[in-house]
C-alpha cells in the first residue's frame, strides 16, 4: 500500500513542482551583491584559531562572510592553488618546487605554533624526562627500544626508568606536526636526515610496537591508552594532555640546553630565528640557536594567490589578513592564548604586511 | 518514439558513468602505472619522496627524489581483513538465514529480518565510532590477552597484542557490516524452495536440522557462493569504519592478527592530503592507481557474485 502511495506521489507533476519550489525556498536567498564570500580550508591546527577569528571579525565587517573548513595542510595548498578557495591554511611553508611551479603563490605567517613531546610512563609522568633529537631519532628508527636504554638513562640519571618496550606513536595521515617533528630529528641528527628526512608524511622506519594515529586527537587517545608510548602533539592539545595526566618532555636545543615549552622559551627561539626570515617568509624555525630557545616551533601559514578573482575579493582578503596579524586584532592574546599559539614578532608582522600588500 | 529513446538514454547512462569513471581513473593514473611498474604490487614502501628538494627525472617521469610507491602491505591488509571478516560472517550469516527461514514462524521471521536489513543500512562511520569507543578498549583489555594466552603456540595468534587497533578488530567490524548481505540473500534463496521438499523430508523422518542441512542447503550452493562473494566485495571496499579502527599501518606487513594494518580504500583517504602537496602530482596519481586496482578487484568479485546469484534465479524459476 505504502509503495503505491509513494508512486502516485512521485507521478503527480503538481506535487513534484511544489516540492521543487519548496526546495528552492529553502536555498539561501542571494544576499546583497556587496557581500563577499571568502572560503578558508586546510590545516586542522589553524582551524580552531580561524573559528575564533571569524565570528569576531565578521561581526564588525558585515560585508564579508568567511567559511572555515578543517581539511589538512595539503588540501589547503592544493585548493588555494586551484583557485577553489581564497585562503589555504598550512602548517608547512611551500616547497621550493611548488613555488617554482606557481610563482604567484604566497605563504604568509599568521602566528607561531609549537609542539610537545609527550609520554605515558606510569608513575613517572610528573617527573621531568629529558630527551634529545638524536635519542628521539633513535627511538623512532628502532635503534633504542627500551626505556632504560643507556642513551636515555644518560640524559636522566635520577629517573627509575623501566625495562619496557617503547611504543613510538606517529601520525598516519599527512600532517604539519609530522613535518616539524621530523625537521627536529633531521636538523639534530644527520643520520635521520639521510635515511628518512622530513615531510608531512615520511616513510617511517618499521619499529616493533609502533602505532599510527590519525589527527592530534587520535595521538592523544593512542598515548593515553598505551602505557610506555611516546608521541609528538601540537600545543593546542596541551589541555587534553594535562587532563589525561600524561608526561611532557624537556627537549635538548641546539645550544645543548634542556628546555621546557614555555612562552619565554618560544619567544627566545623566535627572537633568534625570525630575523633570518627571507622576504618570501619560507623558513623553518625548528632547532633554533640560543640558550633558552625551544627547539620545535613553526610559523602557521596562510597560502594565498597574489592575483584574486576580482578587486573586491582581493581587498577583502587583504583587510582580513592585515587584521589577523595585527597585535591589536587577530594576534591579540585573547585569541592566541586559547589555542596555545605565540604572536608574530614585529619583523614578521612587517614582512607579512608587505606580502599581503601584493595581493591584488 | 521519443519516450523509448529517453528510456534508452537513461538505461545507458549508468553503464556509461561506470565506464567514464574507469577510463578517467586509468587515464589519470597512467603516469603512475608507467613509473611504478609491477613493483607497485610487490614492494612494501610508500614514500612520496623529499618534497623540499628539486624534482628529478626517473623512468621518463618527473618525480620528487626518493619517491617510491609499493602497496604490498595494503594488498595484504585488504585481503587479510576481508577474508577473516568472511570467516566470521559466513557461519553467522548462514545460521541467521537458516533460523529466519526454517526455525521460526514466518511473521516473526519477517520481523527479525527487518532488523537484519536495518543493520545493512547503518552508516559505516557509526560502526567505526562504536569500534573506537567500545570495541577497541574491550578487545584490548579483555579479549586479546586471553586469546593470545590460549593460542600462544600459534604464531599468528600469539603476543604481542598491541593497542587494539588492527587486523582482527577491523575484521570484526567488517564482519558485522557484511553479515546482513549473506543473511538476506540466503534467506530469500531458502524461502524460494518448495514446501514439498520440506514436507517430503519430514515425512521420511528427518529432523528439521537434517532437512535444512541435507535437503535445502545442498540446492543452494550457488546462492551461498554468490552471497559470500557479494559480502567479500563489500568488505574489500569498505573505507570509513576500517580507517577508524585499523591502526593505519604504513610500510609493513601484519606480523599477527593484532598488528595494525591499512587497506587500499582507507589508505587513499589517509594519504590524500599529503599527496596533494606533491608538486609533480605523482603521489596523487599513485593513489589513483590504487583506486584503479580497487575498482578492478571489486568489479571482478561483484561480477562473479551477480553471475552466481543470476544463475540461481534462473535455476529456481
Amino acid at each position: 500500500m505504502s509503495k503505491l502511495r509513494i508512486h502516485s506521489l512521485v507521478r503527480s507533476p503538481t506535487l513534484a513542482a511544489l516540492a521543487l519550489a519548496g526546495l528552492c525556498a529553502l536555498w539561501p536567498a542571494p544576499s546583497q551583491a556587496r557581500t563577499i564570500h571568502l572560503i578558508e580550508t586546510g590545516s586542522t591546527l589553524l582551524y580552531p584559531l580561524f573559528n575564533l577569528w571569524v565570528p569576531t571579525y565578521t561581526a564588525t565587517h558585515p560585508g564579508i562572510r568567511i567559511t572555515t573548513e578543517a581539511t589538512g595542510s595539503g588540501t589547503g595548498i592544493a585548493q588555494a592553488t586551484a583557485n577553489l578557495v581564497q585562503l589555504g591554511a598550512s602548517d608547512a611553508y611551500l616547497s621550493p618546487a611548488l613555488q617554482h611551479l606557481h610563482p604567484g603563490l604566497l605563504n604568509i605567517p599568521l602566528a607561531i605554533s609549537s609542539q610537545m613531546i609527550n609520554y605515558n610512563l606510569p608513575g613517572l609522568n610528573n617527573r621531568p624526562l629529558h630527551l634529545s633529537g638524536p635519542v628521539l631519532a633513535a627511538i623512532y628508527a628502532g635503534q633504542i627500544r627500551y626505556w632504560n636504554a643507556p642513551a636515555i638513562r644518560a640524559l636522566n640519571p635520577d629517573l627509575p626508568l623501566p625495562h619496557h618496550l617503547i611504543l613510538p606513536i606517529h601520525r598516519s595521515d599527512g600532517s604539519g606536526d609530522t613535518f616539524i617533528f621530523t625537521q627536529y630529528l633531521s636538523f639534530s641528527t644527520p643520520a635521520w636526515m639521510k635515511s628518512t628526512g622530513y615531510g608531512t608524511t615520511v616513510s617511517w622506519p618499521s619499529v616493533r610496537g609502533e602505532i599510527g594515529a590519525t589527527g592530534n586527537p587520535g595521538m592523544v587517545q593512542a598515548l593515553a591508552t598505551n602505557p610506555y608510548a611516546i608521541a609528538y602533539i601540537g600545543v593546542s592539545y596541551r589541555s587534553a594532555i594535562l587532563k589525561e595526566h600524561l608526561g611532557q618532555a624537556w627537549l635538548k636545543n641546539r645550544a645543548g640546553q634542556f628546555v621546557f615549552l614555555t612562552h619565554a622559551n618560544v619567544e627566545a627561539a623566535v627572537a633568534s630565528r625570525a630575523p633570518h626570515t627571507p622576504p618570501n617568509q619560507s623558513i623553518s624555525l625548528v632547532f633554533a640557536p640560543g640558550a633558552n630557545a625551544y627547539p620545535i616551533i613553526n610559523y602557521e601559514y596562510v597560502i594565498v594567490k597574489n592575483h584574486q578573482a576580482s578587486r573586491h575579493v582581493a581587498r577583502a582578503v587583504r583587510e582580513f589578513l592585515d587584521w589577523a596579524i595585527a597585535p591589536s586584532g587577530g594576534n591579540a592574546p585573547t585569541f592566541l592564548n586559547r589555542v596555545g599559539f605565540a604572536p608574530l614578532p614585529k619583523l614578521a608582522v612587517l614582512q607579512s604586511q608587505r606580502q599581503i600588500a601584493e595581493i591584488h | 518514439m521519443w519516450f523509448r529513446r529517453l528510456l534508452a538514454f537513461f538505461a545507458l547512462l549508468v553503464p556509461l558513468v561506470l565506464l567514464a569513471i574507469a577510463a578517467f581513473l586509468v587515464f589519470y593514473a597512467w603516469p603512475a602505472i608507467h613509473y611504478n611498474g609491477l613493483d607497485f604490487l610487490w614492494r612494501d614502501t610508500w614514500n612520496i619522496g623529499n618534497q623540499y628538494a628539486n624534482p628529478v627525472q626517473r623512468h621518463g617521469e618527473t618525480v620528487m627524489p626518493g619517491a617510491q610507491f609499493g602497496i604490498l602491505f595494503l594488498v595484504a591488509g585488504t585481503l587479510g581483513s576481508a577474508l577473516i571478516a568472511l570467516l566470521f560472517a559466513f557461519p553467522l550469516g548462514l545460521g541467521a538465514a537458516l533460523f529466519l527461514s526454517e526455525a521460526v514462524p514466518h511473521r516473526f521471521g519477517h520481523f527479525v529480518s527487518f532488523f537484519v536489513e536495518l543493520l545493512a543500512g547503518i552508516p559505516s562511520v557509526v560502526f567505526g565510532l562504536w569500534g573506537i569507543v567500545f570495541l577497541i578498549p574491550f578487545l584490548s583489555h579483555h579479549v586479546f590477552p586471553i586469546l593470545a594466552r590460549i593460542f600462544h603456540f600459534i604464531p599468528f595468534l600469539a603476543r604481542p597484542i598491541g593497542s587494539g587497533y588492527g587486523l582482527l578488530t577491523s575484521s570484526l567490524v567488517l564482519c558485522l557490516m557484511i553479515v546482513p548481505f549473506i543473511t538476506a540473500t540466503l534467506r530469500d534463496a531458502l524461502r524460494s524452495q518448495s514446501t514439498e521438499m520440506r514436507e517430503a523430508g519430514i515425512s521420511l523422518g528427518a529432523t528439521r536440522f537434517e532437512v535444512a542441512t541435507r535437503i535445502l542447503l545442498p540446492g543452494q550452493k550457488t546462492a551461498l557462493a554468490g552471497a559470500t562473494m557479494l559480502a567479500f566485495g563489500r568488505a574489500l571496499g569498505e573505507t570509513m569504519a576500517v580507517l577508524m579502527v585499523s591502526g593505519n599501518a604504513l610500510n609493513y606487513l601484519p606480523h599477527n592478527v593484532y598488528s595494525p594494518i591499512s587497506t587500499m580504500a582507507a589508505f587513499i583517504v589517509a594519504q590524500l592530503d599529503s599527496a596533494l602537496a606533491d608538486p609533480t602530482g605523482m603521489a596523487v596519481r599513485s593513489l589513483a592507481e590504487i583506486a584503479v586496482l580497487l575498482l578492478v578487484i571489486s568489479l571482478i568479485t561483484n561480477g562473479i557474485a551477480r553471475f552466481l546469484i543470476g544463475m540461481l534465479k534462473e535455476h529456481t524459476l
